[in-house]
């Protein structure tokens, strides 16, 4: 039996209607073609990733093969998973890998708030100078590279001499504490400069997707009764959900990297047993120890947790929040 | 169409051009065809590369244009020096070997083969990435003295130069060797310092303090003393080493278990040869430092201190004792310090203990270089008494005139310019001034007094006693010392590892970490987590092959091989 549907005033059978409608069919070639403008765009960013990450993802042969000066990453003989025995073996990996989940847990999970509630609270200033400038002075500390940052960190928390200290000596205290070198003080350190150095940053794209929330919300919520704290909870929060998701789950990825160059300036024989994690011991094998087949092997199995970490919460938010990578 | 097509070409010869400028680098042009005015040292009309492996300061990578401009005339040859910033050398340069696009020649340290960078050399030798220089060294005038019987100290002989499994080939040469026997130098006298202030309101002996339990008894008194700085802030009672935070043995040598070498291996009273793990001087030594910490009497950064704030602090006379430093300090021009010690051994000895013959530094040639004979007749050339010349004073009228023997007399504004502004001077480019840039090549076949009538820089010309240095080595006594002094030849302990266990390196890498976990236990809470420390450190050794490795070098003990510690 034959539907009909009315189309522009007119009676139309479905047949019609879609051949009507059917798609060309364009070739590859055409579309390139007509598009050229941004695929030629498109073409340093391919050959960046090709010779950056791609390229160099062919040393990855290393993690099963011996290396040799003369033979290269490629021309080694096999060792199987040698190299992967060797880290699980040793019992000391365990608490490189302990230190290097701990200290990304507190990156990932316990500093994600403190971001979000900067963009927050910039977002509700009235004065807009006052506001450009509290972002500038928040952002600067992004751009101190870390060797300047434990620099500083080192001289005010020097034992006798720092300013920390010798305020403690003021207020009646011993003020020797050698804050750097005690374990029980470094986690507090690595995240609490972690936090004060990356947090204007991170509040940038918070703050974008905050301004994006359409004001007419806001008005809704107002005209219904809502306080600015009431407003912040059922409207900013929800729509800034999916950026706080996405931006979670890209940083995923890099669970079992702790970042490296705060770690490892921040490292001394006092923190040793806390601040040894998985990056800075594939340095010291890897590069002081000339052992880099073993490196590239940890380095190999880094990435793999990485990787299948990111696709399964990928998967669990795409199914819970409705939001996700791909 | 069209234009598309015209985009993608010329990304495409962009990036193409880019890659062949990154890559053409190396090969640069080389002319072998002598020009007619040129004098007999010149080489060949080329630029050597070399990529130096070591600290910013010692690289010196760079050159005074004159001085360039002088190797040029005299050699055809343009000197370009390349340095890798990193913070530990090792470790730049294994990613170096790693790279595998060197230069035309490298340079690193290597005091002896007990370094940890020895393994590395070896097996890049090993596998074919330089040179076998042997043939080319035979043809100079001063390497050729490397083959002369007895010109070499054994371990660079026997371990680094040419070796057994090497088949008469040599990839590695090995730098500052002396011309003579037990030649020391310049007077140097290094050690533990101590501020002349506080010797002489205490009215002590400095060189009575010579062993840990006097020198702990001093930094009490010295607490008690309540001695002030510059700045009128209470002193450190004892300050790292001048150079910043590292653990020297110089502060408790009683509390170490080795020799001169600062290896941890000596032998025991029945002849056995033990590492410091074998014996109780490793936690002897945690127990004397957590003691000086706990009490006040060391600072707690004493093995992290930067080295800005260490020397900030010996400007300042902010440490009573500073736990290493030398003579040569130029932030003691004053002679705020004096020597204190130095500390026994454990063997109950503090006597001067020199080299048969010393060794610092080496160079190799990739086996990518062309024409490596050029750098070798190029070292050759800087070796030379000319080039040696060159290096260490600069440039005849301009640094330096010649006296009625043929040997330099510094120009007196150059000392006074030194003195002053060392920055400055330094941009003069040679040896006197801080330039070391010719101590890659040719700082070898040493013996200053033959070459250039002097020890030291502008000795003859400075008036006697006139510098902190000459009078420190009077304090000492330097030349009693010195006439008798032991000179000592034969292979460290550590030199064997390569043998013993070949490419593998657990064991290297055990003795190394070694230090690392002594650092842990000096700073662990307590006695008992420093002891769990250090005897998990022993079970990692003996696991790696420790006992194997003393009874391997018993028996060499016992083949008539002379072993140093």
């Amino acid at each position: 039996m034959t539907t009909f549907v009315t189309y522009n005033g007119e009676l139309k059978s479905q047949e019609e209607l879609e051949q009507h409608y059917k798609p060309v069919k364009v070739s590859t070639w055409v579309r390139l073609k007509k598009h050229k403008v941004f695929y030629t765009m498109l073409f340093p960013c391919l050959v960046f990733f090709l010779i950056f990450s791609y390229w160099p993802m062919l040393g990855l042969v290393l993690s099963f093969r011996e290396y040799g000066f003369n033979t290269g990453i490629l021309g080694g003989d096999f060792v199987g998973l040698k190299y992967f025995e060797q880290f699980f073996d040793d019992p000391r990996n365990w608490i490189y890998i302990k230190n290097t989940l701990i200290i990304s847990c507190l990156k990932l999970f316990v500093a994600l708030p403190f971001p979000i509630i900067l963009a927050i609270m910039f977002s509700e200033m009235k004065n807009s100078k006052l506001r450009s400038t509290l972002q500038s002075i928040t952002y600067l500390p992004y751009f101190i590279s870390w060797v300047v940052v434990v620099g500083i960190m080192s001289r005010l928390l020097a034992p006798d001499t720092g300013l920390l200290n010798q305020l403690i000596q003021k207020f009646g205290g011993d003020g020797s504490t050698f804050f750097m070198m005690e374990e029980s003080h470094f986690f507090p350190l690595v995240f609490i400069s972690y936090v004060w150095k990356g947090i204007g940053w991170d509040s940038i794209i918070y703050f974008a997707a905050i301004m994006a929330i359409v004001p007419t919300l806001y008005e809704a919520a107002s005209i219904d009764g809502a306080s600015r704290l009431r407003q912040i909870w059922h409207v900013t929060l929800p729509g800034i959900t999916s950026t706080i998701i996405i931006l979670f789950i890209l940083s995923l990825g890099s669970i079992l990297s702790a970042g490296f160059d705060q770690i490892y300036l921040m490292q001394n024989p006092g923190n040793a047993n806390v601040s040894e994690t998985i990056d800075t011991y594939i340095v010291r094998t890897g590069l002081q120890g000339g052992q880099f087949g073993y490196a590239t092997a940890i380095g190999l199995m880094q990435g793999i947790a990485g990787l299948v970490l990111t696709i399964v919460v990928n998967r669990v938010t795409s199914k819970k929040f409705d939001s996700s990578l791909w | 169409m069209r234009n598309f097509k015209k985009t993608f070409l010329s990304i495409f010869i962009v990036a193409f051009t880019l890659m062949l400028v990154a890559c053409n680098d190396k090969s640069s042009t080389i002319n072998t065809e002598k020009p007619a005015n040129a004098p007999d040292t010149w080489i060949a009309d080329r630029t050597i590369t070399g990529l130096v492996f070591q600290s910013a300061n010692d690289a010196s990578v760079e050159m005074n244009p004159e001085i360039q401009a002088y190797i040029k005339e005299k050699t055809g040859i343009t000197l370009k020096l390349q340095g890798i910033t990193s913070k530990d050398s090792q470790e730049a340069l294994a990613a170096g070997l790693a790279a595998g696009d060197l230069p035309d020649f490298i340079s690193y340290y290597l005091d002896n083969s007990g370094r940890p960078e020895m393994s590395m050399l070896l097996k890049a030798s090993k596998e074919g990435m330089f040179t076998d220089l042997a043939p080319y060294l035979k043809d100079t005038k001063t390497y050729s003295k490397y083959f002369e019987k007895g010109y070499l100290p054994e371990d660079t002989a026997k371990n680094i130069m040419f070796r057994d499994d090497w088949d008469a080939a040599s990839y590695l040469v090995h730098m500052s060797i002396n011309r003579n026997v037990g030649d020391i130098g310049r007077k140097t006298v290094g050690g533990v310092y101590i501020k002349k202030a506080i010797v002489d309101a205490l009215g002590i002996d400095p060189n009575e303090i010579t062993t840990s339990e006097k020198l702990y008894d001093l930094a009490v008194k010295i607490k008690n003393g309540k001695f002030v700085d510059d700045n009128g802030k209470p002193v450190t009672v004892i300050g790292p080493t001048v150079w910043g935070g590292m653990d020297r043995d110089s502060l408790y040598n009683d509390l170490v278990w080795t020799g001169t070498t600062g290896e941890k291996f000596m032998t025991d009273k029945s002849g056995k040869v033990l590492h410091e793990t074998q014996t109780n001087y490793g936690i002897e030594r945690v127990k004397y430092v957590q003691k000086l910490m706990q009490e006040g009497l060391m600072t707690k950064e004493f093995y992290t201190m930067e080295e800005t704030r260490a020397k900030e602090g010996v400007v300042n006379g902010s440490f009573a004792i500073v736990s290493n430093m030398h003579n040569f300090i130029t932030e003691n021009n004053d002679l705020t310090y004096i020597p204190l010690g130095p500390i026994k051994r454990v063997d109950g000895t503090n006597d001067m203990v020199i080299s048969y013959k010393s060794g610092y530094a080496g160079w190799a040639i990739p086996s990518t270089t062309e024409m490596p004979e050029h750098i070798v007749k190029f070292a050759d050339w800087l070796a030379s008494e000319e080039g040696k010349l060159l290096y260490f004073y600069g440039l005849e009228g301009r640094d330096y005139e010649l006296d009625e023997k043929g040997k330099p007399v510094v120009k007196k504004e150059l000392l006074t310019l030194l003195k002053e502004n060392p920055e400055e001077a330094k941009k003069l480019g040679f040896r006197g001034v801080g330039s070391y840039w010719g101590e890659h090549l040719g700082y070898t076949d040493m013996d200053n007094v033959a070459d250039f009538g002097e020890l030291t820089w502008g000795e003859s010309v400075a008036k006697e006693d006139d510098t902190a240095a000459q009078q420190i080595a009077k304090i000492y006594d330097f030349d009693k010392h010195l006439k008798e002094a032991r000179i000592i030849d034969g292979l460290s302990v550590q030199s064997f590892l390569y043998e013993f266990e070949g490419d593998k390196g657990e064991l290297t890498a055990a003795i190394d970490r070694y230090k690392d976990d002594v650092l842990r236990a000096y700073y662990a809470k307590d006695l008992t987590e420093a002891e769990a420390i250090l005897a998990e450190s022993k079970k990692n050794l003996e696991s790696k092959g420790l006992s194997n490795f003393t009874k391997f070098i018993e028996d060499k003990i016992a083949d008539g091989v002379t072993i140093k510690y």
